[in-house]
């Protein structure tokens, strides 16, 4: 590898100069890299991916450096320092290769007594070292609040002492609720008087009611008067966002909040499931993205493929399935980014540390009803796995089967799916005021543990999400459906659910202990198998997760 | 002390003593004047006669904005779209800009009200609603600066605070020294006097009361010698001052009658401690004495539990017993219903020559209980607030002093029994548990009806009274009822 080959397009220095957190902590990941036959962890090729997660979260790799090794005394400066260049970084690193790969050895031989050291990632980040150390070093990277470490803990169970399912405190729900509901009742009077009291209380900062105040009042502002234009202090969305500035919330809301942070580990461990069932290590991977992660899922995945025994795929072609933009699909939350927002270059760049041969196709303006092995360029060689996250309901209630039918049409050896659970809100299921009261009900779960997850404090990243998040009020695209109605559809479409492994559950239920005690997870046991993950936010359901395989028709098929 | 005595000895009966044969016809047709705040004119951006079909004051809107279904004709299912657009319209208008003057908080400001009110004992109950809201509302306002309609909502605000921690013990405690008893620690004597004396020349709250009530009085006892009173609420004794001069000054009637009081007096609450009413039976005493008017003073002590026993009342054979109870401004605003109704059951057995009885006049009750109350309230009140800012538009620290002595606590006070009652007080109005409880109705003469009327003539247009019954006239102010006084027979033969 040369400096040359590798050097990254000036776009990507830029962003990266930012020190912004860039991907997700993989380490976490309880995929067991000891199973990995000779892999040396401590690869030199892989401190691009090291630093670059060694920024965004409260890793091992910064508690390693930090506790044992005198060479990276200061790991904000090597971050810095390797951040300004990758490449160069990684170079640079080779003449340290001999120091890292001993402190590597070292450490192995302190883990090596463990009985599980599948469990090793974890107990090293989290719990031999539930004191916070590690996120004292990373903590200055985050977005330069700085903030001392002992409040780290006690505030991330905060939430335990909170209301939970009681409602009483959430007061803003108590006037937006009955305003929709005298909205279709006609009363105008009452809906004028509600739309007063709720503009004294509405604020777009502080506790989630104020703020779910705020963004309901908008939304149903805008219902009785589409044609009036939004108020000027409308949220940000995503796609009117800076892209480096969208790249750098999305990350930082990651590495705070499990709202997505837990559907995409387990997708990748789901992902990493289905491959080693496969006899064949040989063959090509092949993901279609149809999700709402804009990338930054997919580093943590490389990382572990990388750590595969017999190593990666020899080609692992990534198909990302972004909305047209046009139709409701473009009203999804989440799922538009920024004009000018694209993270292959990075995701190509970080693959190629890894040894990774990775190819991104983004096939434009591909409706998903228009999928099929030409449109995505399907090989018979390759082992296809479809990923759905957060994107499908957005189909028609009627078309969801049938879309769900031509994804079966693809042969994939799996099909990973991953929905809000709750129940639809549009006009052609409920009345406005149900279906209003559902959109509140999922905003507040998001508004509440967002403000956990920042624990309370004001910044523009969390204005972003929240703003997003908003959107799902106004949105003529929320056609949800419970997790069981979804399960119910994919049997229909000609799947069968398989049970997620131990290494998803543990590796799900290992990132939640980082995150509030109000989340918690939630095995399914449909049909004696777990093919179901589901997450929830004080005892309220928020997404699940599933992984299915196609059921035998034929002989074919299999 | 020797305001209040002064003050009544100056008191101008010539209206009283030539009513008889005045024909003046005082005015009582509503105007809109510069100096009322006209509920109709409160938002800029809400064009109310659209939304309420024409209904042209602030009750029948506030009653509108209860009742789920008062609208439903003014919003066909056809004009819904277009009549959609009018709050939505408005919401951006003020998420724009900051809100444009006095008017528009007003509205935000009984908005604010209503929802707390609501949130405090509605269906959708949330306590935490109704923290929120005080929060906010004590942000906008405060007791003692602003428009009418701020120190109004402070005093509210201030109420709907106490119910809110005390769980319905309404004592305010905060802005309001006040509680819902008239607790007079609080209040120098002088302030009390002061504020007193200021009502009754701002406001005819005082004097139609007590005028209406002592023409009644003075007419049934014309052929009696001795005529004995029975007050339940003396206060300063101002009413009998004004009726001992009219006693003697009656033309070509009879000598003046033996005239005995007997004021009720309670243990031990404040001010009126025995020793504050024998006080001011001494000052009665010596008025009485000043203009030759024979008179004994004396006073029966309710029980420990303030109910009144009809057997403790000193009686004389031959006296003409009335029955008077004031419950209106300033009279000590709220009593213990139980021991209001035992004064008044307590007539029932004495049979009595009269009962004079005026209350504030409470709207229609409608069947949400506590919120509807609680607007009717807020309606009478800010009635009030108006009439005197009306009547003294300059007067401004004046005012300030009666809404602190009188108007706040009694504020606060009637929530609190609101509240605990949930609204449903049984029997509504006094008057209406006399009617059923076989008092007779005593026709209200001309000559009262002419008196009151003339007694509104010193006053400001926006002032009214009606007869709404044979035997009862509303004191109001513009189209919100006030004060209804009410008088009342034995329900047996009374002639002794």
């Amino acid at each position: 590898m040369t400096i040359e080959e590798a050097e990254p397009n000036p776009h990507v220095l830029g962003w990266i100069e930012d020190s912004v957190p860039l991907f997700p902590s993989f380490l976490d990941d309880p995929y067991d890299p000891a199973e990995i036959n000779g892999y040396n962890w401590w690869d030199p090729n892989q401190d691009f991916a090291h630093d670059l997660i060694n920024t965004s979260s409260a890793s091992i790799a910064s508690t390693v450096t930090t506790a044992d090794s005198n060479t990276h005394a200061d790991t904000t400066a090597v971050t810095t320092h390797t951040a300004t260049d990758p490449t160069a970084a990684a170079t640079t690193n080779h003449s340290e290769e001999s120091v890292k790969q001993e402190t590597s050895k070292k450490r192995k031989a302190s883990l090596g007594n463990q009985d599980h050291t599948r469990r090793r990632n974890r107990s090293v980040s989290t719990i031999e070292n539930p004191g916070s150390f590690n996120v004292k070093a990373a903590k200055p990277v985050l977005g330069g609040v700085k903030r001392p470490s002992s409040k780290k803990r006690p505030a991330m169970s905060s939430g335990n002492n909170s209301n939970g399912g009681n409602k009483e405190g959430r007061w803003a729900e108590q006037l937006l609720n009955p305003c929709a509901a005298a909205i279709t009742a006609n009363n105008l009077t009452r809906v004028q008087h509600l739309l007063y009291v709720l503009h004294e209380l509405a604020s777009p900062t502080g506790d989630p009611n104020h703020r779910l105040a705020s963004h309901g009042l908008r939304a149903l502002t805008y219902h009785l008067s589409p044609s009036t234009s939004l108020p000027s202090s409308a949220p940000f969305t995503f796609s009117s966002a800076e892209p480096r500035f969208f790249q750098k919330s999305l990350l930082r809301f990651n590495e705070s909040s499990p709202w997505f942070a837990f559907p995409s580990n387990i997708v990748n461990s789901s992902i990493l499931q289905v491959l080693s069932d496969e006899p064949d290590k040989s063959r090509n991977l092949h993901i279609v993205d149809i999700g709402v992660s804009h990338g930054a899922q997919w580093p943590t995945l490389l990382d572990n493929l990388s750590r595969r025994p017999g190593g990666p795929p020899p080609l692992v072609r990534l198909t990302v399935i972004s909305p047209t933009g046009e139709g409701g699909n473009a009203d999804i939350p989440f799922s538009m980014a920024p004009p000018g927002h694209d993270v292959s270059p990075l995701l190509l760049g970080f693959a190629k540390t890894l040894n990774i041969n990775l190819e991104i196709n983004r096939p434009s303006k591909l409706p998903l009803q228009s999928l099929n092995p030409q449109s995505i360029n399907t090989s018979p060689d390759e082992t296809l796995i479809v990923s759905a996250q957060f994107r499908l309901h957005y189909l028609s209630h009627s078309d969801r089967t049938e879309f769900l039918k031509s994804v079966r049409a693809l042969s994939p050896k799996g099909m990973i799916l991953t929905e809000n659970n709750e129940n639809c809100a549009c006009a052609g299921c409920v009345d406005f005021a149900t279906g209003f009261s559902r959109r509140i009900e999922y905003l507040w779960r998001f508004l509440d543990s967002t403000s956990a997850a920042f624990k309370g404090r004001e910044t523009e990243e969390r204005r972003l999400m929240e703003g997003e998040a908003a959107r799902a009020l106004t949105s003529t695209a929320e056609m949800n459906e419970g997790r069981e109605r979804w399960c119910e559809r994919m049997r229909e479409a000609g799947f069968t659910g398989e049970g997620l492994g131990e290494d998803a559950i543990d590796g799900g239920r290992a990132l939640l202990r980082k995150h509030d005690g109000n989340w918690e997870m939630k095995v399914e046991e449909d049909g004696g198998s777990h093919c179901c993950v589901s997450l929830g936010w004080k005892g309220q359901p928020v997404s699940f997760c599933s992984l299915w395989k196609l059921t035998p028709t034929s002989p074919d098929d299999y | 002390m020797a305001m209040a005595i002064d003050d009544a000895a100056e008191l101008d009966f010539s209206a009283y003593s030539t009513s008889t044969t005045t024909t003046t016809s005082a005015t009582t047709t509503t105007t809109d004047d510069e100096y009322g705040c006209n509920w109709n004119d409160w938002s800029p951006v809400v064009d109310w006669n659209t939304l309420s079909g024409g209904q042209d004051d602030f009750q029948d809107l506030i009653e509108s904005m209860i009742d789920e279904s008062g609208l439903q004709p003014a919003l066909s299912a056809v004009n819904y779209q277009e009549g959609c657009n009018s709050p939505s319209t408005d919401t951006t208008m003020f998420t724009d800009e900051e809100p444009s003057g006095d008017d528009l908080k007003g509205l935000r400001l009984v908005h604010l009200l209503m929802a707390a009110a609501e949130a405090l004992t509605g269906v959708n109950k949330c306590h935490e609603l109704a923290r929120v809201i005080l929060v906010r509302l004590k942000e906008l306002v405060s007791p003692t600066d602003g428009t009418n309609m701020e120190r109004l909502a402070a005093y509210f605000t201030e109420a709907l605070q106490g119910l809110l921690e005390g769980a319905g013990g309404g004592h305010g405690k905060h802005l309001i020294s006040g509680g819902p008893q008239r607790d007079d620690h609080h209040h120098h004597q002088t302030d009390v006097l002061a504020a007193f004396q200021l009502m009754q020349d701002m406001s005819p709250y005082v004097k139609f009361g007590h005028f209406t009530a002592n023409q009644a009085i003075l007419e049934a006892v014309t052929q009696h010698r001795r005529v004995h009173i029975v007050d339940y609420d003396i206060m300063e004794g101002i009413q009998w001052a004004s009726l001992m001069q009219a006693l003697v000054s009656r033309k070509n009637g009879p000598p003046a009658p033996h005239l005995r009081i007997t004021a009720l007096s309670r243990g031990g609450n404040g001010r009126r401690s025995i020793g504050t009413i024998q006080e001011m039976g001494r000052r009665l005493t010596a008025f009485a004495t000043s203009i030759g008017q024979p008179f004994s003073f004396h006073q029966c002590r309710l029980d420990s539990d303030k109910t009144f026993r009809p057997s403790s009342l000193k009686l004389v054979r031959g006296e003409a017993l009335i029955f008077n109870c004031m419950l209106h401004l300033p009279h000590f605003s709220y009593r213990a219903p139980e021991s209001v109704a035992s004064f008044l059951s307590g007539a029932k057995t004495l049979n009595p020559r009269l009962v004079t009885l005026v209350e504030e006049e409470l709207g229609p009750i409608g069947d949400q209980g506590f919120v509807s109350r609680f607007i009717d309230s807020l309606h009478h009140y800010s009635a009030l607030y108006d009439s005197l800012e009306a009547g003294f538009p300059m007067q401004r620290r004046a005012r300030a002093l009666v809404e602190r002595v009188f108007l706040g606590p009694r504020i606060v006070g009637s929530l609190g029994r609101i509240y605990r009652t949930r609204g449903d007080e049984e029997g509504g109005s006094w008057r209406e548990r006399l009617g059923a409880t076989g008092f007779r109705p005593v026709d209200i003469s001309f000559a009262n009806h002419c008196q009151a009327k003339l007694l509104l003539g010193l006053f400001n247009d926006g002032y009214r009274v009606e007869e709404l019954a044979s035997n009862r006239l509303v004191l109001g102010w513009k189209s919100r009822r006030l004060l209804s006084a009410s008088i009342w027979s034995s329900p047996f033969d009374s002639d002794s």
